[in-house]
C-alpha cells in the first residue's frame, strides 16, 4: 500500500519544479559559506573544520530548514489545490499510509540534498586547496547523516502544519520563526528538545566536538519521538478533517 | 433487487446548523439514482459522507451491505467518485493524472486507455490539464472515477461546465454504465431536466432533508393534477366558486383549481350553469415534473 502511494507521489513530483529549489538552495548556501571562508582565511586556520563551520552555518541554520518547509508545503499544496484530497482520501489506501508516503518522499529528497551538499562541501574544499595541507575530517559523514535524521523530525512537523494550513507561505514563515526559537534553545542548553536545534547539534554546525555516547542516545531517542509525534498529529488531522 | 447504498438517519451538523438531517437513502443495484436538490441543499455533504470524506454527526452508512466505517478500504476499492469540482494535478498531462490514480489503485494499463477512450479524451491525453477547458477537466474527472471499473460510481454534478453536446454525451455514457459494466450510479444535480432522462430512481433533498425518494412515476402520482376551466365570464364565475369555498386562481384566461375529484368538477360545472354562466372548457393538467420539483423545494432555492 505504501508502495502504491509512493508510486503516485513520484508521478506527481517528476514533472514539478521543486527540483530547481532542491538544487539552488544548497548551492547558494555553499557559495555564501565558501565566500565567507575565503575572505576570512586569516582567522579561519583549522582547514576543513573551519570550512565546515562556514558552509554549514548558512545551510544548517537557515537554508536547510527553509528548504524542508518549502518541500513540505509543496507536496501538500499539490493536494490542497483543486480539492485533490477528495480523490486521495477516497482511494483505497489508509490515511496513515498517505501521510507516511509524503514523509518518505520528502525524506528521500532531503537525503539526496544532503549528499549533494556533501559533494559541494568537498568541491569547495578542493577549490580552497585544503586537500594539500589537511586530511579530510571523517566526522563529516556523521554530521551529514545525523543532519538528515534531524531533518526527518522537521519534515514530520512541517507536513503536519502544511496539511493543516492551506497556504504555501505560512508554514514556511513558521519554520523561519522556529529557526530562531531553535537557536535560542540551543544557546540555553536545551537543544535536544526542539527539532531545529537537534539539527544544529546533529550537523555539528556550532560545535564540532564529537557527541558523547549519552548525547548520541538522547539524539536518537528525541529523533524517534519527534518523528512519531509529528506523524501522529498529521494523521490525526487527515483522519478528522472534513476536507 | 439488492441495495447498494443504505443510510440510516444520516446527519451532518456544522455548528448548530444541520446541513444534512436524518437522511435515509436507498440505492438499488444497477440503478441510476438521481440525487436532486437546489444549491446548498446538502448533496455534496451527503455524498462525501458516503465516501468517508466527511464524518457523519449521526447515523450510519452501509455500502454493498457492509458498514462503511468498518469496511472502508474494501468499499472504496469498489467505488469510483467525482465530488464537487473535478480534481486534477494541473502541471501534469491528462495521461499522467490517470497514472497517479493508476498507481494508487493498482490497475492495469489497459484500464487507463479504456477509461480515457470512454470519455473521449484520447486525443488530448498528452496535454497539460492546466490547458484543458472546464469540460475536458470534467471528463478527466469522470475517467478517474471509472478507471478501476468500480461497482459503484458516485458523480457530483458531473455535467457542470459541459456544453449541450457534451451533456448529451455524458448522459448517454451514464445511462450505459449499468448494463454495459454492471455499475450502479449515484448522480447528483440541481436540474431535474438533466436527471429525468437518465434516472431510474430519484431522491429530492432540500435544506438537508430528503423530501422524496422513489421513481419518477411515484413522484408524478404524488402530486394532484390541476383543473383548468374557461367560462363566459371568469370574474363572475370566480365569485360563484368562492361561495362554494373553492379558491380558483386566474391564469391565461382560465380558472385554475387544485385538489378536484370527479364529483367536485361536476358540482362546480352545475353551479356555474345554474348561475347562468356558460362553461366553454374543462381541462385536466398534470403538473410537469419540473414544477413538482419546484413546489417541493421552493422557487427561490435555499441559499
Ligand atoms: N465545512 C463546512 N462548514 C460549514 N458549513 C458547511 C461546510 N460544508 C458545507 N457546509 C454547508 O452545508 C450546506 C450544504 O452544502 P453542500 O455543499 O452539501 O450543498 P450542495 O447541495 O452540494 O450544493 P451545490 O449544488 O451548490 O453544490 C451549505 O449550507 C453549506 O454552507
Ligand atoms: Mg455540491
Amino acid at each position: 500500500m505504501l508502495l502504491r502511494c509512493l508510486g503516485a507521489e513520484w508521478v506527481k513530483l517528476r514533472r514539478s519544479r521543486i527540483w530547481l529549489v532542491l538544487l539552488v538552495l544548497p548551492v547558494f548556501s555553499a557559495l555564501i559559506g565558501f565566500a565567507n571562508y575565503w575572505m576570512n582565511q586569516a582567522i579561519l586556520q583549522n582547514g576543513w573544520y573551519s570550512l565546515w563551520t562556514q558552509v554549514s552555518l548558512f545551510y544548517g541554520e537557515f537554508f536547510l530548514p527553509i528548504l524542508i518547509a518549502i518541500c513540505c508545503s509543496f507536496v501538500c499544496r499539490l493536494e490542497h489545490v483543486n480539492r485533490n484530497w477528495n480523490v486521495i482520501l477516497a482511494a483505497p489506501v489508509s490515511t496513515p499510509t498517505i501521510f507516511f508516503a509524503k514523509v518518505v518522499v520528502v525524506g528521500v529528497l532531503l537525503f539526496a540534498v544532503q549528499l549533494f551538499f556533501l559533494v559541494l562541501y568537498i568541491c569547495a574544499g578542493f577549490i580552497a586547496g585544503l586537500h594539500a595541507h589537511f586530511s579530510f575530517p571523517p566526522e563529516v559523514f556523521g554530521w551529514i547523516m545525523r543532519g538528515w535524521l534531524a531533518s526527518l523530525t522537521i519534515i514530520a512537523f512541517q507536513l503536519w502544519l502544511s496539511t493543516r494550513i492551506q497556504s504555501f507561505a505560512v508554514p514556511v514563515g513558521i519554520s523561519v520563526c522556529a529557526v530562531f526559537v531553535g537557536l535560542g534553545l540551543y544557546v540555553s542548553g536545551l537543544g535536544m528538545f526542539f527539532p531545529l536545534s537537534i539539527l544544529t547539534i546533529g550537523m555539528g554546525v556550532l560545535s564540532q566536538e564529537s557527541l558523547s555516547l549519552g548525547e548520541l542516545g538522547t539524539f536518537a531517542v528525541m529523533c524517534v519521538l519527534f518523528v512519531t509525534t509529528g506523524c501522529a498529529l498529521g494523521i490525526r488531522h487527515l483522519t478528522r478533517a472534513g476536507l | 433487487m439488492n441495495t447498494v447504498i443504505r443510510t440510516e438517519n444520516l446527519s451532518k451538523r456544522y455548528g448548530v446548523v444541520y446541513s444534512v438531517q436524518r437522511v435515509n437513502l436507498a440505492v438499488g443495484e444497477g440503478e441510476v439514482y438521481g440525487f436532486l436538490g437546489p444549491n446548498g441543499a446538502g448533496k455534496s455533504t451527503t455524498l462525501k459522507m458516503l465516501l468517508g470524506l466527511v464524518k457523519p454527526s449521526e447515523g450510519s452508512v452501509s455500502v454493498f451491505g457492509k458498514d462503511f466505517s468498518r469496511n472502508r478500504l474494501e468499499i472504496l476499492s469498489q467505488t469510483g467518485s467525482l465530488i464537487e469540482a473535478p480534481s486534477y494535478y494541473g502541471h501534469l498531462t491528462g495521461l499522467e493524472n490517470m497514472r497517479v490514480m493508476q498507481r494508487l489503485r493498482d490497475v492495469p494499463d489497459k484500464h487507463v486507455e479504456k477509461a480515457l477512450q470512454i470519455v473521449r479524451l484520447e486525443k488530448q491525453k498528452n496535454k497539460k490539464v492546466d490547458q484543458y477547458s472546464l469540460g475536458m477537466k470534467q471528463r478527466l474527472g469522470i475517467a478517474m472515477a471509472l478507471l478501476h471499473f468500480p461497482k459503484l460510481v458516485i458523480l457530483d454534478e458531473p455535467t457542470n461546465g459541459l456544453d449541450p453536446a457534451g451533456i448529451g454525451e455524458i448522459r448517454e455514457l451514464i445511462q450505459s454504465l449499468p448494463h454495459e459494466y454492471g455499475m450502479t450510479v449515484l448522480l447528483s444535480s440541481h436540474l431535474l431536466s438533466e436527471i429525468e432522462q437518465v434516472a431510474t430512481s430519484i431522491g429530492i433533498i432540500h435544506g438537508g432533508k430528503l423530501l422524496f425518494q422513489g421513481s419518477m412515476e411515484q413522484l408524478q402520482r404524488n402530486s394532484q393534477p390541476h383543473v383548468w376551466m374557461k367560462t363566459q365570464d371568469n370574474e363572475k364565475a370566480r365569485r360563484v366558486l368562492q361561495e362554494m369555498e373553492l379558491s380558483p386562481s386566474l391564469q391565461d384566461g382560465f380558472l385554475v383549481m387544485e385538489g378536484m375529484g370527479d364529483r367536485e368538477v361536476a358540482q362546480t360545472n352545475r353551479a356555474l350553469i345554474m348561475a347562468g354562466i356558460d362553461v366553454y372548457r374543462i381541462e385536466e393538467h398534470k403538473k410537469s415534473l419540473e414544477s413538482i420539483f419546484l413546489s417541493l423545494t421552493g422557487k427561490e432555492g435555499s441559499l
